[in-house]
């Protein structure tokens, strides 16, 4: 690959078809992910087309958790209430996120629109989160626990992440 | 006198007007150059404003990142689930 570098209001990189296909793939997984978490809701057509109407409890697993965290701490009454009004929100845009990065990676050059830039930050970050969770890496400093592969996959998110970073900065 | 007066009223004005803060809290995925980013691009921080957040959410494990009314503090929690940081809110002082 060449990571994201800066070309004046676009970004660009450059990955090999093994890593669109690894990229396409992660974001897809992550779609089905939300999506399955969506489904939980209760059905409400006309709630669900204005993004609220979502479940009132918190993700049972625990990646899904850190994705959509409680807003209120210690408050469970506030807590469920601001979930079952954002929580449907929060997931469409987490997919619109990973659906900018399956449309933008399907090209030998990567290029990114401010727009697109923005859904990519926000996506890497999510995979990042739910690898962690999987990983179980919970304070700083922990290694993690599970395959060589998939440690090497969250570090390589995270240095993919730092590249754009430093591109936009 | 009545300059005092006013001073006091506004003070418990600005008080009452703000009591909800939005607190971000320390996790060990988010990397650092991204938390400050995420400072400056969404509240406007100044880079050297954003980096003493960043850096006070990775030591003292949360940082108070911005406050007023509860329902601009509940959008700004909405918006860090955006980012993926790990956000709440409170009223000020709990």
């Amino acid at each position: 690959m060449i990571p994201f570098a800066r070309d004046g209001d676009l970004v660009t990189a450059r990955f090999t078809p093994g890593e669109r296909e690894l990229l396409a793939g992660l974001a897809g997984q992550l779609v089905a992910l939300l999506q399955e978490r969506a489904a939980e809701s209760p059905a409400d057509v006309l709630y669900a087309q204005l993004g609220i109407g979502g479940s009132s409890a918190p993700p049972l697993d625990p990646a899904m958790a850190r994705l959509l965290p409680d807003a209120y701490r210690g408050d469970a009454e506030a807590a469920s209430e601001h979930r079952r009004l954002t929580e449907l929100g929060l997931v469409d845009r987490k997919v619109a996120n990973a659906q900018t990065v399956i449309r933008t990676v399907d090209t030998k050059v990567t290029v990114l629109d401010p727009g697109d830039v923005q859904a990519w930050l926000r996506h890497l970050t999510d995979l990042r989160l739910v690898l962690a969770a999987r990983l179980q890496i919970e304070d700083d400093g922990d290694q993690g626990n599970g395959d060589e592969g998939m440690l090497d996959l969250y570090d390589w998110l995270g240095y993919l992440q730092g590249t754009l970073v430093e591109a936009i900065e | 006198m009545p300059e005092v007066l006013e001073d006091v009223e506004l003070h418990s004005e600005t008080v009452s007007d703000q009591p909800w803060v939005t607190i971000v809290w320390n996790d060990p995925v988010n990397l650092m150059n991204y938390v400050s980013y995420v400072f400056r691009s969404y509240f406007g921080h100044s880079a050297e404003e954003a980096e003493r957040l960043m850096l006070l959410v990775h030591n003292e494990g949360r940082a108070v990142v911005a406050s007023g009314g509860r329902e601009d503090m509940e959008r700004h929690v909405e918006a860090m689930h955006d980012f993926g940081l790990w956000a709440t809110l409170a009223k000020e002082g709990s």
